[in-house]
């Protein structure tokens, strides 16, 4: 069970949570006793922007904000590369369909690694492809990410126990974001992509930069 | 008449911005919601999401949620709860009020939304030792 996802994000910096995080996932009994199950009426609006800083501090203020506006542009046009390996690439194949329509996203499939972002890995690495892999992968320029599609591509799946199939692509090369299903629902791979598109918006580049 | 020539699509039109209260509220909606649709509000979860229905659009775009006001840009399908999940999917037509066959037991835990990249995320870790090395390749 997901033990953390109990915590609700708004008080996850109170002090029964600082707790949980020191003496990890077991410490929140007290945070679990004291939940209510009342809703939360009054919560206070999101913020955009995952860059909260002080307007005292200009210059990081003003680095935060081309962090966004960076992060804008980079969210809005994730192109990714097709590595469609196996059934899952028929999934990957609809969310460019127009029922899920990854366009509207500004998400457009590219053939080439030096034209992509990110690296969409669909189906079962075997040990034949991953060099192959590896090699696409170093071929795209930075900023890359990659999404790990399906059971295979997360840990080996169904496969994880045959003598030629690599145990998960995170064995070779850096995963951002893993999606779970064997196949995953085209929805559950465009969520994916989403949940990308908030990582990219974390990202800060400019002002990380500057504090250098 | 007026549907044979289509000019229903214009009184739609109108009758669309004015239900949701004028253009300035219309656009900040599409803005918001990247739509403007009319429909009705069939009901409200417990977080201030509000489900709409029109059963004159296709199927797969007749139900939709308007998220709460505090989510603001920050809405995300995870934010849509249980109770609601099988109606928004279409894998029911009652809604959560209507069904009487919903299980409600007490040691069923509050809704959460998706929580990476939070504080609150998950973190798995392993007490044993890692079975891989990982590749450097500054060292070659």
């Amino acid at each position: 069970m997901l033990r953390s996802a109990l915590v609700p994000c708004k008080d996850s910096l109170s002090n029964t949570n600082l707790l949980r995080s020191v003496v990890g996932g077991f410490g929140n009994v007290q945070l679990k006793r004291n939940q209510s199950t009342q809703p939360a009426t009054q919560q206070e609006v999101r913020p955009w922007s995952p860059h909260t800083k002080d307007k005292n501090n200009l210059a990081e203020y003003a680095f935060a904000r081309l962090d966004d506006l960076l992060n804008w542009g980079r969210k809005g046009s994730i192109w990714p590369l097709t590595f469609g390996l196996a059934c899952c690439a028929v999934e990957m194949m609809h969310i460019a369909a127009p029922r899920y329509d990854m366009d509207r996203y500004g998400v457009v499939f590219r053939a080439s690694p030096r034209q992509a972002d990110v690296i969409l890995v669909a189906g079962t690495l075997t040990n034949k492809m991953a060099p192959a892999l590896r090699k696409v992968y170093d071929q795209m320029p930075e900023p890359r990410w990659v999404v790990s599609m399906g059971s295979c591509a997360n840990g080996g799946g169904y496969y994880h126990y045959s003598y030629s199939v690599v145990r998960g692509c995170d064995r070779i090369i850096p995963v951002d974001i893993y999606v779970p299903g064997c196949p995953p629902t085209a929805e559950a791979l465009l969520y994916g992509v989403l949940q990308l598109q908030k990582k990219v918006k974390r990202m800060n580049t400019l002002s990380m930069w500057y504090r250098k | 008449m007026a549907n044979y020539f289509g000019l229903s699509a214009i009184t739609n039109f109108f009758k669309t911005i004015s239900s949701h209260g004028g253009l300035r509220a219309s656009l900040a909606k599409m803005y918001r919601m990247d739509s403007v649709r009319m429909g009705t509000c069939v009901g409200t979860d417990k977080y201030g999401n509000k489900y709409y229905e029109n059963k004159s659009y296709f199927y797969g775009r007749n139900r939709w949620i308007e998220y709460a006001p505090y989510y603001a840009l920050e809405y995300d399908g995870s934010q849509i709860p249980a109770e609601w999940f099988g109606w928004m999917h279409y894998k029911t037509d009652l809604i959560p009020s209507q069904d009487p066959s919903r299980p409600q037991y007490k040691w069923m835990t509050d809704h959460t939304e998706n929580l990476t990249g939070t504080p609150g995320q998950y973190m798995p870790y392993s007490t044993t030792r890692p079975k891989i090395e990982a590749w450097s390749p500054t060292k070659a």
